[in-house]
């Protein structure tokens, strides 16, 4: 078994990471392109906890060398099963995956929290990740080192382009919520103007 | 948004995830949820989507995949001391 792990902070809320979590793999991120699909089992707000968790499949492209494909079976599509629990009283959001194809020949699993950094909880969240990959080939161990090597190698580089990606989201998400507060103050502010106006004409809106 | 891994439920999805994204960031974060505001968009899309993982035999890894996450729930589940 071999084992990836790393952190680091965003700066942005968590509020604001948490919601745009939800997109992370969507259209704004131009780094993720191996992310085909992210589909959703199942949504539930635990009612004694507030915990609400979600169940998504996630599918993937895959991009791995032919020697690694020989050896797993050559699909062109992996799945990922992933759990995700946000619970707001300890503001903490936990995602688990693991892979459901290859599982037999590989085990991927992962957990990625974000939480409010320590040092300025308001304005940054800490994001951490580790994974655990484990290959099962049988008496190979040669074999299984190098299929753990390369998969931990691949994790690495997924990890630098996931933050990036997560970083262009971030980035919109800000945007876009901006330009729709400014809509609403806007509508706001000529609704304003249209009852002044009608007041002052006496005319009914 | 992402796509649907089937493109038939693709339209449903991206009605519900937008329902969703609206919800979580305007009601859940700030403490309002009461009811689930989304559920009947949710069934509409989880009819769809269930018949396609059934099609494609993906059904069964997915109830694989539960059992093995149940340490995963049991740690993540608990209500905070």
């Amino acid at each position: 078994m071999k084992i990836f792990q790393q952190s680091t902070e965003f700066d942005y809320s968590w509020e604001e990471v948490s919601t745009s979590n939800w997109r992370k793999y969507g259209a704004w991120n131009e780094k993720c392109q191996h992310v085909i699909a992210v589909d959703t089992l199942s949504r539930k707000i635990d009612p004694d906890t507030g915990i609400l968790r979600t169940e998504r499949l996630i599918s993937c492209k895959q991009s791995a060398p032919k020697w690694v494909n020989s050896i797993l079976g050559g699909q062109d599509t992996s799945l990922v099963y992933e759990t995700s629990y946000v619970d707001l009283a300890s503001q903490k959001v936990t995602m688990c995956s693991m892979n459901i194809t290859w599982n037999d020949l590989l085990s991927v699993r992962e957990t990625c929290v974000y939480q409010p950094s320590t040092k300025s909880p308001s304005n940054k969240t800490l994001f951490t990740q580790r994974a655990e990959i484990t290959a099962f080939c049988g008496g190979w161990q040669k074999i299984k080192n190098s299929i753990e090597q390369f998969t931990i190698e691949r994790f690495q580089q997924n990890a630098t382009k996931g933050r990036e990606g997560f970083e262009m989201v971030l980035e919109m998400s800000r945007k876009v919520f901006a330009e729709q507060r400014e809509m609403m103050r806007l509508k706001e502010d000529s609704k304003i103007l249209r009852e002044a106006n009608a007041i002052t004409t006496g005319a009914t809106i | 948004m992402s796509a649907s891994l089937a493109p038939e439920c693709n339209e449903v999805k991206e009605r519900y995830d937008t329902c969703f994204l609206k919800w979580y960031s305007e009601t859940y974060l700030k403490q309002k949820a009461t009811t689930d505001e989304c559920a009947p968009l949710f069934k509409q899309y989880e009819k769809c989507l269930s018949m396609a993982l059934k099609t494609r035999g993906i059904d069964k890894m997915i109830s694989e995949a539960r059992d093995d996450n149940r340490e995963n729930d049991a740690e993540h589940m608990r209500p905070k001391r």
